[in-house]
């Protein structure tokens, strides 16, 4: 079974794992408009989302803004 | 009322908002554009996958405010600088409120790691507003260290205390060469009024605006007491003495000789 660990938490994806953090965004229902990611500790901006392909394993963190002072 | 400048830009307002705790993003937007802020700030979180998110960012518009993001939540230098690099690649901007708190009963910044994560960022160009205790020495250090302003605070994040550190402040406002922005405890537009008048530039509200019943009259309300502090400054303060000075003349009394 192929798995990303998506902020923290292991995602198993019985069919494999999308092709590229845009599948995985369209997958999650995430607008990418509004978040940023790191794949394995590296930053990916959003202009290369459609480029970054992801690996069986890796670690993703998608973060987005929130009201703070 | 003067213009207040960090880092070679000029802002009308001298009221920085926070966006947290706003019961929601139309609130928020009301308050905003009620306080006349141009410094709106907003805090990077992991986006919840099994549930929809909000998007605060559509409810700004970054045509008028300039957004300062936060990096709350950071224990460390290194996870505030993580933050750093997460918001500019978001934003496209290198502006920055550094925080560091790993103390989550008060809040503290640890001033070790806000002087260690800002010499960090302040040569990769971020322009840093390090949120800090009123710690005199520690406002000239991050001041050395290249950061745009000091922001120290008044009392505990979210305590609504008013200027506990009034002593403290009043020394960093003295030596300080860069903007002194008041932040955090400030409950009251008295307050704010109070840390503008020791001739802070500016200082940072949101729970008490956010968590008020009327959030966008609280916010006019801080715009106000700002204003009114900066102006009193800028006039000139007035001594204070032990025994009264007569406001009418002295003399022509109604009375005999």
């Amino acid at each position: 079974m192929e798995v990303l660990k998506i902020n923290g938490k292991e995602k198993q994806f019985p069919d494999g794992i999308p092709k590229t953090l845009v599948e995985l965004l369209k997958l999650l229902d995430i607008n990418q408009a509004t978040v940023v990611a790191e794949v394995n500790g590296k930053i990916i901006e959003r202009q290369n989302f459609s480029q970054t392909q992801l690996r069986n394993g890796q670690k993703i963190e998608l973060v987005r803004f929130v009201g703070g002072g | 009322m003067s213009k207040l400048i960090i880092a070679g830009r000029e802002f009308h307002s001298r009221l920085l908002i926070g966006t947290g705790k706003f019961a929601s993003c139309e609130l928020m937007a009301e308050a905003i554009e009620r306080s006349g802020t141009e410094i709106v700030t907003v805090a990077l979180r992991r986006v919840d996958i099994e549930n929809e998110n909000d998007d605060i960012l559509s409810a700004i518009d970054r045509n008028h405010y300039l957004l300062l993001p936060n990096t709350s939540g950071a224990r460390d230098a290194d996870e505030a600088v993580r933050l750093a690099k997460l918001a500019r690649a978001a934003t496209g901007i290198n502006w920055l409120k550094l925080e560091v708190t790993p103390d989550p009963y008060y809040l503290l910044p640890d001033p070790v790691e806000t002087l260690k994560a800002a010499e960090i960022l302040v040569k990769d160009n971020f322009v840093v507003l390090p949120y800090i205790n009123a710690d005199p020495i520690l406002a000239k250090k991050l001041e050395d260290a290249g950061t745009a302003t000091v922001m120290p605070l008044a009392s505990p994040i979210g305590s609504n205390q008013g200027l506990k550190t009034r002593a403290a402040l009043e020394i960093i406002i003295e030596q300080a060469n860069v903007p002194v922005v008041v932040d955090a405890g400030l409950g009251l537009p008295s307050h704010a009024a109070d840390a503008m008048e020791i001739g802070a530039d500016a200082v940072l509200v949101n729970t008490a605006i956010a968590t008020a019943a009327d959030p966008p009259e609280m916010a006019e309300a801080f715009k106000l007491a700002v204003e009114a502090g900066r102006m009193a400054f800028e006039s000139g303060m007035p001594s204070i003495s032990k025994r009264a000075s007569a406001s009418s003349p002295l003399t022509g009394f109604l009375r005999e000789t």
